[in-house]
């Protein structure tokens, strides 16, 4: 499944307009994740809890876009959007990220 | 006998400032190591509170230890003073009425009533901790439906967030018989009918703090998606009562809005379009 945030895909030929697909993903407050981040983030390098709980929820935020992709028989998914929205909860940490895009199947 | 008293109480007077020092220093340790390791809470520093309550705690023993007496936790003030000063006015001007400002004055309060403030302390954590990890919940559940079974009732179920039919979603959405496009393609042959946006509003849901942390995060989810799911529908209904069958530079966004977050507001919006024919292939 080829995913691009444009609107071609280079030496490629659009077949077919299949429609909208969607992927969304929460991360809600996490008081130890949010308690240890700092020691993480001093202890061991740069890589900090946050970081690694964004990247799982975009991850499930594109699979859930790619099977449903899948579903419709595309095989791209182009004009990706993706994005990050604080909706609040606990003390404003829960975050929504959302992944949108056309599904296309190409040859 | 009040001259004796008063006599008394100033021969401790080294004691009590070494024990004072000390608590300071302590407190201004705990303060100093909670700063390098970012020790955080809601990106609110947990030193602000816990350099106060070191510092108290430190002056009392050293104070009962050398005079045998508390002296009212002097430490304690002078190190909620430093971390306000330094946490809200020197690395951070937002000096407020906030959860910090109310958790420090609670330290000044427990150096004067420890025993009340520290038991209402205690309370107050563990629910916390008991709401955050569901604890509570799966033990009351357990109580329940151990006496239920004793009665020979019927067990209560788990509370079941039922999930989201994502299947069913997609293929609602792209059976309008409308083109929805995330971008503006160059080649695509159209008629422009104009900026087209809807908003879908969803009142945050009250009614679900039964639920552990888990599910309540499932069930806002659920929500959002059908609030998403509402809003480009609608978006298709307008754009198609305006003669069109496609929207181009679709763009979906979620803001959290009302008093106090009390609503999530979802808009689409995109420019509407009456497409002559399929977009080409490119």
């Amino acid at each position: 499944m080829i995913l691009t945030s444009a609107n071609t895909l280079e030496n490629k030929t659009i077949m077919e307009y299949k429609g909208i697909v969607t992927g969304e993903s929460l991360i809600g407050a996490n008081i130890y994740k949010d308690l240890f981040s700092g020691v993480r983030d001093v202890v061991g390098g740069r890589t900090s809890t946050y970081e690694e709980e964004i990247k799982k929820a975009r991850d499930i935020a594109f699979q859930s876009m790619k099977e449903k992709a899948e579903q419709l028989g595309a095989n791209a998914i182009i004009g990706l959007k993706i994005s990050y929205d604080n909706l609040g909860g606990t003390m404003g940490n829960t975050i929504l990220i959302t992944a949108y895009g056309t599904a296309i199947i190409y040859e | 006998m009040n001259m004796k008293t008063d006599k008394n109480e100033l021969i401790h007077i080294p004691e009590a400032f070494i024990s004072i020092i000390l608590g300071t220093a302590s407190g201004l340790l705990t303060y100093y190591i909670f700063l390098y390791f970012k020790i955080a809470i809601f990106g609110w520093n947990l030193g602000l509170l816990f350099a106060p309550l070191v510092a108290g705690y430190v002056e009392t023993f050293f104070a009962e230890k050398l005079i045998g007496e508390s002296i009212g936790a002097i430490s304690a003030f002078i190190l909620f003073l430093v971390t306000v000063i330094y946490g809200f006015i020197i690395d951070n001007a937002t000096l407020g009425y906030n959860i910090i400002t109310f958790g420090s004055i609670i330290v000044i309060v427990q150096a004067a009533v420890p025993t009340l403030v520290n038991y209402f302390g205690i309370v107050v954590i563990i629910s916390m901790l008991s709401y955050l990890t569901g604890f509570f919940k799966k033990l009351t559940d357990k109580i329940d439906n151990t006496i239920r079974r004793f009665f020979g009732k019927e067990e209560k179920e788990e509370d079941i967030v039922i999930p989201f039919d994502d299947r069913e979603s997609n293929e609602k959405l792209n059976s309008l018989d409308f083109t929805f496009l995330t971008y503006a393609h160059p080649k695509l042959k159209y008629d422009n009918l104009g900026y087209f946006y809807t908003t879908t509003v969803l009142e945050r849901n009250t009614h679900i703090f039964h639920l552990s942390p888990e599910n309540v995060e499932k069930k806002h989810l659920n929500e959002l998606k059908e609030g998403k799911d509402e809003c480009l529908i609608k978006l298709s209904e307008k754009i198609k009562k305006a003669g069109g069958n496609g929207v181009i530079d679709l763009e979906i966004s979620y803001i959290l809005n009302g008093l106090g977050g009390s609503c999530f507001q979802i808009i689409s919006s995109g420019m509407g379009v009456k497409i002559k024919e399929e977009p080409p292939a490119s």
